[in-house]
């Protein structure tokens, strides 16, 4: 059982490695996301700002990039990935394809949460000569952020997904730790602990998910 | 204070179009508590939505305060819809801000220095009467309470016309009173001219002042409350005014006075402030007729009453004729029923 090839080290860097790679991609697909998703939700036909160019250009850009497999998605962009970082291998390099995963992703999660706040509100708000920037600041974003953190939530489960397949391009990781020592070594304690290290990540960040957004709807 | 020429609206939808407005024209005077009143799919929404500019009309013209709507960019537009409070069937609340956010919100939009929303969201909730609820969220608020805050929102930019889509219809009778006591008072003490859309006509008796009948984007009529009510002319408009006034002779009457059916009945309708009992006087001692009351309903309406008496008599036919004429003389309404 701990008959295992892996050090201790190895564990904490992977899990260094990981948690940078999620958090450094979780912070700039939730910038890019919240910006594509709030667009998205103006610019459609009877939004708030209606401008069927910017939706039409916008709209199919999105269903492309998601529709594209991750591992396919990485491998793709390495030269865009080494014109921006200078390098097309390493754990910093990993951020990019999955920044260009990720934003898409949270942009229809951002645009569900969005569509679900009550028209009523957003009638109230253009009754009282909100401007569309106060429409969305000061009624819409408060209405939906309870149901946004749930979303950006579901985005970092995505995204740890994601990281072990960011390995391919050694991004390293726990997951990538899964990959190379547990699966292609038959290293079971590898296996059986990076397995447990992940379900532990995807439990905590639910629930602190789920306590944040009880939270803000106080219910 | 709002005045509507010619207006006209029709949404397009999917290759159907739906007039929902046609060439309605409407004048609402300062200090009225104007309403509308119509069955579902009337246009009644499509109607005060067009006052404040929420929806554009297809043709027509729309002036409030002096201001035409169409001639506004879209500055003067936000500007004016500050003059311009509403409140919703669904009180439209934010869900995830306090009573005292909520009020607050039309001040926050408007960069109102903190000193003074703190002042006049406590005035505010202090009118409507939920000085105590500033630090609680809606979902703890029961549905009158929450139409409180809508009203109290609506008040906080001081407009000068208040909109009411719907305001009481989602309220039980009592919560309905209150609301609508709130809202007289709040034409009283702010001068508040007020429009109000309902489909129940106790809502029109209680509070307005003029009423405006709608069917199928039209209005069918429309005057003084006290005239629509006494004498309503449209099948529509005598439809919604039984609701609330029971001038109809009950059914078990009307099968009794079948049974017996030698005497004429007379049907008598008057409209003010002159009592009954001095007519009857009259037609007793100046007439010599004997009156016999068949069924009698009297409605307060505004501060005038409605009433209608159904009477038998007897007496000579010529004391009846002038009888009849002087009824007549008096804004009595005199009309012979058959059963
Ligand atoms: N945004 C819209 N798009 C298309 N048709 C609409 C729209 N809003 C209203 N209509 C149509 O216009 C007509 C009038 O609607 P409106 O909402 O003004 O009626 P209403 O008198 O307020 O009815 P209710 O009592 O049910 O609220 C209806 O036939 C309705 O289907
Ligand atoms: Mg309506």
């Amino acid at each position: 059982m701990f008959d295992t090839s892996i050090t201790f080290g190895q564990f904490i860097q992977a899990i260094i490695d990981t948690l940078y790679m999620v958090g450094m991609s979780l912070l700039v697909g939730t910038i890019i996301g919240l910006i594509l998703g709030i667009l998205i939700v103006v610019t459609r036909p009877s939004g708030v700002v209606e401008m069927k160019w910017i939706y039409g250009i916008l709209n199919p850009i999105i269903n492309i990039v998601r529709s594209v497999p991750f591992i396919i998605l990485l491998v793709a962009i390495i030269p865009f990935t080494r014109g921006i970082v200078g390098t097309s291998i390493g754990t910093t390099a990993a951020i990019v394809p999955l920044i260009i995963f990720i934003s898409p992703f949270i942009a229809r999660l951002v645009e569900n949460s969005l569509l679900e706040v009550n028209p009523g509100i957003i009638e109230a708000a253009e009754a009282m000569g909100a401007t569309p920037f106060q429409v969305i600041w000061y009624f819409v974003l408060p209405e939906a952020f309870g149901s946004l953190i749930l979303s950006l939530t579901t985005a970092t489960i995505s995204l740890i997904g994601a990281t072990a397949m960011a390995g391919t391009v050694g991004g390293g990781g726990v997951g990538d730790l899964a990959i190379v020592y547990g699966y292609q070594r038959f290293d079971t304690f590898a296996m059986v602990s990076t397995v447990i290290i992940l379900i532990t990540f995807v439990q905590v960040i639910q629930s602190i998910g789920n306590a944040l957004a009880r939270l803000i709807r106080r219910n | 204070m709002i005045t509507l020429r010619d207006v006209s609206k029709t949404y397009h939808r999917k290759k159907i179009s739906t007039e929902a407005l046609k060439k309605i024209n409407l004048q609402i005077e300062k200090g009225d508590i104007f309403g509308v009143i119509g069955y579902s799919g009337a246009g009644k929404s499509t109607l005060v939505r067009l006052v404040n500019y929420l929806e554009r009309p297809t043709s027509g013209e729309i002036t409030v305060d002096g201001k035409h709507l169409a001639e506004l960019n879209p500055h003067n537009l936000r500007e004016i819809k500050k003059e311009i409070g509403m409140i919703f069937q669904q009180f439209n609340l934010l869900e995830s801000k306090t009573i005292f956010q909520n009020v607050a919100m039309p001040l926050i939009l408007a960069k109102t220095n903190k000193q003074v929303i703190q002042e006049r969201v406590t005035e505010l909730l202090a009118f409507v009467g939920l000085a105590d609820k500033a630090a609680s969220y809606p979902s703890e608020l029961s549905g009158g309470q929450k139409q409180r805050v809508g009203i109290a929102r609506a008040l906080a930019s001081k407009p000068k016309i208040l909109l009411c889509d719907e305001a009481t219809s989602a309220l039980d009778p009592q919560t309905t009173q209150s609301i609508l006591d709130l809202l007289k008072k709040v034409n009283e003490e702010y001068g508040i001219t007020i429009l109000l859309i309902t489909h129940e006509m106790a809502v029109i008796q209680q509070i307005c002042n003029k009423v405006a009948v709608m069917e199928e984007g039209n209005i069918i009529e429309k005057g003084s409350v006290v005239s629509v009510f006494g004498k309503p002319k449209h099948p529509t408009t005598k439809g919604f005014v039984q609701t609330v006034v029971k001038n109809e002779l009950p059914f078990s009457i009307k099968t009794k006075l079948k049974k017996n059916q030698q005497q004429k009945l007379y049907r008598l309708d008057m409209i003010g402030d002159h009592t009954m009992e001095s007519i009857f006087y009259y037609l007793f001692h100046t007439f010599q007729l004997q009156v016999t009351v068949v069924f009698t309903n009297m409605t307060e309406i505004q501060d005038s009453v409605l009433a209608v008496w159904y009477i038998q008599v007897e007496g000579e036919e010529r004391n009846k004729q002038q009888a009849w004429s002087f009824l007549v003389e008096n804004q009595v309404n005199v009309e012979e029923i058959t059963i």
